[in-house]
């Protein structure tokens, strides 16, 4: 059984594996066990996605696919599970490649965020009808000044853009992020194998293939995880420059901004640390996983979220200064819509859960240092962002022609009906489903990484105190 | 296994001071040579300010050229050192150590100089006072503090102060072992030279009476904790406030784009970090410090650079396309010139492919980025590269063929504004080593420090190197 620990005077935690063996057993127990607690969340789960499949089936047949101003919500609920969700595997890639240590414990869980790559593809489906084409007779004949069709990135509109290409990227970032998955718990699996029985047995065996732990498959594994998690990393940026552009800029005439991409990326970052700390939290809290889970975790990521935090804000800035202090009409149209007028009620409230509240969260030392200040500052990052996806989407699908000059009111914000709540609640509903049957299946520790960093470290004496000693390999 | 042997500190003390305790012989004929084309360069802008900006090639409506690309690419050296020591100290990054310094006096050296940029361009450097300062009391004559010659002196000289006080700290347990040093000296000496006694009286004014207890350390750590955490936001502004000069004058079609500040702020550091790593192995070259600025220093700047590049990268491509993406034709005739108009077409592959793929193909390997002629090499590729970038910003978007033929022109830069940006190096090169002739370029205690932390485990028949972890 390990332990974690804490001495008094040095506050960063290690793993002590007296038996090592356990620790594949134990977590595999762990993972096998079904608490009344999660039996209860699953239910929550499955009746919310019920209510999300309600939600979008009335949606259809109120509305069709033919009004795509009705789908705002469903687009909205859309970016923001893809937006989280893929980008949760890049927390266990980014720190992985850096080399650090208290990644260990919680990269697994971010990885298993790549089953809900899946979802994404499915509830992309019905989005390849609702987008209008490039082409939009929308934006045709009634337009104002240069919007005789809809930009676009794809320009010259090769064979199936947008709706194939964006389709393409998504099912390859959900393949990619599989694959990471299949790497990452390769070692495990096949640990777990013999021991496994069932389904999970039987998958594993399959899974595993012929993994024996040779220095030469380690080796190979090593290298194909920082390959693949280094193309990971540029085709999610990629696809995230594509939803962006296709259905939010895109359909907002006038909307020429380059940093709205890098700025739905930072919020995906964001976002994918607070998820993981979230759910570290719950495991280290209620899920029998202190043992495994110490307090590093929270207090090193909570820097980058800081870091990320700025990021975001900084970026958000540099959109509204650039735009506001250049006076074009229609630039001032676009902010009036997006952030004075509009959907000022929710811009405020994004802006308060994704910069204020949890800046002043993580830069409190003593709210930091605990494992609650950053799981409370992920929890408002996460409701921000699914408010800046609302705000972003929603508006862009019922933007009309804000393009137009000497507009005297922009057009008003839409408010949810009841199918609409259905499916944004229910949506989140879904991905929490897929992320317990992920769990389910492999187990939540990485546990040849968590062995693997207790060989790297030692505790020694230094003057008068005893440290710890981490070792970096090449 | 640790790279390098270790180092005791008193080796540290003898080998880090050899340039302030010896002069090499090529120091001042390198110094006086530099001199010199700072004085030529001196002498030119004392012809411009007596016969006008006419001597340049700037003409209407191309009015910023060599002199505003320089502005922004000395401004952009500038980021290495926050880049570096702020943040890597922040991430407790080990690698960072021999490389603060040196990173922290580029950006003070680099400022300075970028800030004569905009004097020498208004050609009537005196004028500044009447534009950026209140000067007229009696009339209610106020500067417009919504043009950029407010904006940018406030947030350079911010920069400035700050980027001084950050290397002042961290060179106050230095300026101690100076101090001693110099007391010995003198001490030892029968008839100790005035030079000596003057040095000794300036290192023990400059060392705040430190003796290196406890409580001065623990002040000294968490001044410098502090300042790395304020002075980000100060880093960050300095570009995006010069970057906005640009992005918010609509009336120059490509400049007026909203991601032009992270987009200035992540290409300044990308040139800043190449600098210093350049600065760095020209350093362990000249003064022999092989075992401080070691392989593993070089490659982890090169892998660092890796990561700043590709986001550099990210962030160019995002420019171009939503430049085109509006699909205004004063727009696209901007970026017609930039990529199909020769010579700036040309002037634009040798930007894109020195900037970025060149650099980052050799780094991409564990062998080029440990062979010191390369990275020295990828690093100046990349440089050049980033001063053309700027240029390629500034000239194009000026030169668009406008509604009126009157304004049609190119430019070409004249021998004197050539002479002048050639001057800049000069000037900054010779800041440099006047300031390793007297204060240490790598930090004694910071080398000291990660000598006592660095440590080796055992992992099977391996041994890897560590470091102790104090929190």
């Amino acid at each position: 059984m390990s332990s974690h620990s804490e001495p008094a005077h040095y506050p960063a935690d290690m793993w002590v594996l007296p038996d090592k063996g356990q620790v594949t057993r134990d977590v595999a127990e762990k993972a096998q066990s079904s608490s009344r607690a999660l039996r209860l969340v699953t239910l929550a789960a499955e009746a919310l996605a019920v209510l999300a499949v309600v939600g979008f089936v009335m949606r259809w047949v109120t509305d069709g696919f033919g009004n795509y101003s009705a789908w705002g919500y469903y687009v909205a609920v859309f970016s923001f599970i893809f937006l989280v969700t893929s980008s949760a595997p890049l927390f266990a890639v980014a720190f992985r490649i850096t080399k650090n240590h208290w990644r260990r414990p919680v990269s697994r869980i971010a990885e298993l965020f790549a089953l809900c790559g899946v979802l994404n593809v499915i509830l992309y489906i019905p989005l390849i009808y609702i987008l209008p084409p490039i082409s939009n007779p929308n934006f045709g004949p009634d337009s104002h000044g240069e919007l005789v069709i809809r930009r676009s990135i794809w320009m010259e509109v090769p064979f199936g853009a947008p709706h194939l290409w964006n389709f393409l990227g998504i099912v390859c970032l959900a393949v990619a992020a599989l694959a990471l998955l299949w790497l990452s718990a390769l070692p495990d699996m096949a640990e777990a194998r013999h021991t496994a029985t069932g389904f999970r047995g039987a998958l594993y065996r399959k899974l595993a293939g012929h993994w024996y732990g040779t220095k030469r498959q380690w080796h190979r594994q090593k290298v194909s995880l920082a390959y693949l998690g280094g193309l990971y990393f540029m085709m999610l940026i990629f696809v995230q420059f594509l939803i962006v552009s296709d259905f939010a800029m895109s359909l907002i005439p006038g909307w020429k901004d380059s940093i709205l991409p890098p700025l739905y990326t930072v919020t995906g970052f964001q976002s994918a640390i607070s998820l993981t700390l979230i759910i570290a939290f719950i495991l280290r809290r209620r899920g029998g996983y202190s043992n495994y889970i110490g307090l590093s975790p929270f207090w090193s990521a909570s820097k980058v979220q800081l870091g990320l935090t700025l990021l975001w804000t900084y970026h958000l800035f540099a959109f509204f200064i650039t735009m506001w202090y250049g006076r074009l009409e229609t630039e001032q149209n676009l902010i009036r819509y997006l952030i004075f007028e509009s959907y000022t009620g929710i811009f405020w409230a994004n802006v308060i859960l994704i910069f204020f509240l949890p800046f002043f969260m993580l830069i409190w030392n003593p709210l930091r240092k605990s494992d609650w200040g950053p799981t409370l500052a992920g929890l408002s990052i996460l409701c921000g962002n699914l408010l800046f996806q609302l705000r972003m989407f929603v508006a862009a699908f019922n933007a009309g022609d804000i393009y137009a000059l000497g507009m005297t009111s922009v057009p008003p914000p839409v408010f949810p009906d009841l199918w609409d709540v259905f499916m944004v609640v229910g949506g989140v509903g879904m991905a929490a489903l897929v992320f317990l049957a992920a769990a389910r299946l492999f187990p939540l520790i990485s546990v040849w990484e968590v062995k693997e960093g207790a060989m790297y470290q030692d505790k020694r004496p230094l003057f008068r105190g005893e440290y710890l000693v981490l070792a970096k390999p090449e | 296994m640790q790279e390098g042997r270790a180092l005791t500190p008193t080796e540290i003390n003898r080998d880090l001071l050899n340039s302030i305790m010896e002069t090499p012989r090529w120091f001042w004929p390198v110094v006086g040579f530099l001199a010199t084309i700072v004085l030529a360069a001196a002498i030119t802008i004392g012809i411009m300010i007596d016969r006008g900006l006419g001597i340049t090639g700037l003409n209407r409506p191309i009015v910023w050229g060599f002199f505003i690309t320089n502005f922004v690419f000395w401004i952009g050296i500038s980021h290495a050192g926050v880049m570096l020591s702020a943040i890597l100290r922040l991430a407790k990054a080990e690698w960072r150590r021999p490389a603060t310094r040196a990173a922290e006096v580029l950006t003070i050296f680099s400022l300075m100089t970028a800030m004569i940029m905009p004097i020498i361009h208004t050609g009537r450097p005196w004028r500044i006072l009447y534009w950026a300062f209140p000067y007229d009391f009696a009339r209610g004559i106020w500067p417009n503090i919504r043009t950029p010659l407010v904006w940018d002196p406030s947030a350079i000289l911010t920069y400035l102060t700050s980027s001084t006080l950050f290397v002042l700290i961290a060179l106050v347990p230095d300026f101690a072992v100076l101090r001693d040093r110099y007391a010995d000296k003198v001490a030892n000496s029968e008839h100790p030279s005035s030079t000596d006694q003057i040095f000794h009286a300036a290192y023990r004014f400059l060392a705040l009476g430190w003796e290196g207890n406890p409580r001065q350390w623990k002040l000294q750590i968490i001044a410098g904790v502090l300042l790395s955490a304020l002075i980000l936001p100060v880093f960050v502004s300095v570009h995006s406030i010069v970057s906005w000069d640009f992005g918010m004058a609509v009336a120059v079609k490509s400049w007026h784009s909203t991601i032009f500040a992270p987009y200035f702020v992540v290409g300044a550091v990308h040139s800043g970090v190449s600098a210093v790593a350049f600065v760095m192995i020209i350093l362990r070259h000249i003064y022999g410090w092989q075992d401080y600025i070691r392989h593993e220093h070089i490659d982890a700047l090169g892998r660092l650079l890796v990561v700043v590049a590709t986001g550099w990268f990210y962030f160019f491509v995002m420019e171009v396309i939503f430049g085109i993406y509006g699909r205004e034709a004063d727009e696209i005739a901007v970026r017609d010139f930039q990529f199909y108009q020769w010579p700036m077409s040309g002037w634009t592959i040798v930007f894109v492919v020195t900037t970025y793929f060149i650099p980052v193909a050799l780094w991409l390997t564990r062998w080029a980025r440990r062979n010191l002629w390369i990275m020295s090499a990828a690093c100046i590729s990349v440089n050049i590269g980033m001063w053309l970038e700027r240029y390629i910003i500034i000239v194009p978007g000026l030169a668009n063929r406008s509604l009126f033929s009157f304004t049609w022109a190119s430019y070409v830069p004249s021998p004197a504004e050539a002479l002048i940006v050639g001057a800049t190096f000069a000037f900054v090169t010779m800041l440099m080593l006047l300031f390793s002739r007297v204060f240490p370029l790598v930090p004694l205690y910071d080398i000291k420090e990660g000598e006592f932390l660095r440590t080796e485990v055992q992992v099977g028949r391996r041994t890897v190197p560590a470091t102790f972890r104090e929190d």
